[in-house]
């Protein structure tokens, strides 16, 4: 069931690509997807192409995939891993949800960070004391990682 | 001094909530290891000891059972129960009865379109919608039953099903919103909730999800609580047309509910 739902989903992008993001196939394995996300430009990451890694597990859409950037970004819900804190990867996981949606929420987590339920603590503290620093050092590693 | 330490023990390399869900995974397939998503026939006198080993006050409860029901099912302990059970239980008993057969196919076969104009993902919700609806027309001819387990044992299968259930329900709170809101506990919305506590696989259901279920089929269905008070089970009645007591239909089916978990019970 997994394999017909991801193809579907990869038919499903082809068609209707969701804005600024893609993803496909790495090789032969329908499993492991790779996807590009362009830094939105209300963020401090516009003008950076990042990367992400994308592992379905044997039993989606019933356990959500496993979605990791391999581009360094810094923001306070994705450690130095390229691991995301965000809900639907989590225990909001619903089999009613896509890649599609998830590559958007992702999108919408760089524009609008969640420093309250943080990854990396010490990110999320300077962006609520020091908003300014927080977009100068993001800045800073988009274009020393993502462009 | 305990919170001092972990603080210093935090490792932000790592992914916390990753070490949960693996340790998660391995639950669950101990879990499936040792249960089927929906066991044959049981008589009470099979699972009287299994479950007084819970607590010895079931051991009364059982024998008032036996004087109103002769079998049961077991399910899966995954979070699924209540919707697995519904559905293979109500399924089951439309292998004799054409008349409702017709009538819940035609709510089925309506569902989907009310789920979209929702504003659910027409592109899932056309892929669960496929596979419940075949599965439904399964119990069309009779002599089924056997296809029928077969199909709720194969977890692909029965999850899409269960999958299903779940949309029917959150679509049916979300469209009565101003009922429900009530209801929800927490400073969350009737769509968050959806989001949290019902769409979600595994996750457990409560009394507002089988309202829900039952008004959304209009399916008549009585939940037997056995609970740890008392000598008796407490039967209650998920009655969709809310009619007066006295005149309220017989139900579809009857689950047996002990806490957290929900089985099939079969009548005498």
């Amino acid at each position: 069931m997994a394999m017909k739902r991801i193809s579907k989903e990869l038919m499903d992008l082809h068609k209707d690509p969701p804005t600024n993001c893609s993803a496909g196939p790495v090789g032969e394995d329908i499993f492991h997807w790779q996807a590009t996300i362009i830094g939105p430009e209300d963020s401090p990451y516009a003008g950076g192409c990042f990367n992400l890694n994308i592992h379905f597990p044997t039993d989606y859409p019933f356990k959500p995939p496993k979605v990791a950037f391999s581009t360094k970004i810094y923001h306070p819900n994705i450690n130095s891993n390229g691991s995301i804190c965000l809900d639907i990867l989590r225990g909001q996981w619903s089999p009613a949800l896509t890649i599609s949606k998830v590559l958007l929420s992702i999108c919408s987590l760089l524009t609008d960070p969640n420093p309250d339920d943080p990854l990396v603590p010490e990110i999320a503290r300077i962006y609520k004391t020091d908003i300014a620093k927080y977009n100068e050092t993001a800045r800073g590693w988009t274009q020393r990682f993502a462009m | 001094m305990a919170a001092q330490a972990h603080a210093i023990d935090y490792d932000p390399e790592r992914n916390y909530d990753e070490d949960t869900l693996a340790q998660q995974r391995e639950i669950e397939k101990e879990i499936a290891e040792s249960q089927p998503l929906i066991s044959s026939l049981f008589t009470f006198d099979d699972i009287v000891e299994e479950y007084t080993r819970e607590d010895e006050v079931y051991r009364h409860k059982i024998e008032n059972l036996k004087t109103r029901y002769a079998n049961l099912r077991k399910t899966r302990g995954d979070g699924n129960c209540f919707f697995r059970a519904f559905g293979f239980g109500y399924l089951e008993t439309l292998l004799s009865n054409p008349t409702d057969y017709q009538r819940f196919l035609e709510i089925c076969e309506k569902s989907k379109d009310e789920l979209i104009a929702l504003g659910f993902p027409q592109f899932t919700l056309e892929d669960f919608y496929d596979t419940f609806i075949d599965i439904v027309k399964q119990v069309k001819n009779p002599g089924q039953l056997e296809k029928l387990l077969e199909t709720f044992n194969d977890q692909g299968l029965s999850d899409y099903f269960v999958v299903y259930l779940r949309l029917l329900v959150s679509g049916f709170l979300q469209k009565n919103e101003d009922d429900y809101i009530p209801f929800i506990d927490g400073e969350r919305t009737v769509k968050q909730f959806c989001s949290q506590e019902v769409e979600p696989m595994g996750k457990e259901s409560d009394h507002i999800h089988a309202v829900a279920l039952t008004k959304a089929l209009r399916v008549p269905i009585c939940v037997e609580y056995m609970d740890r008070e008392g000598q008796t089970c407490n039967s209650f009645m998920f009655d969709p047309t809310e009619s007066p007591e006295e005149s309220s239909p017989k139900p579809a089916l009857t689950l047996l509910y002990r806490p957290g978990h929900y089985d099939i019970l079969y009548p005498l």
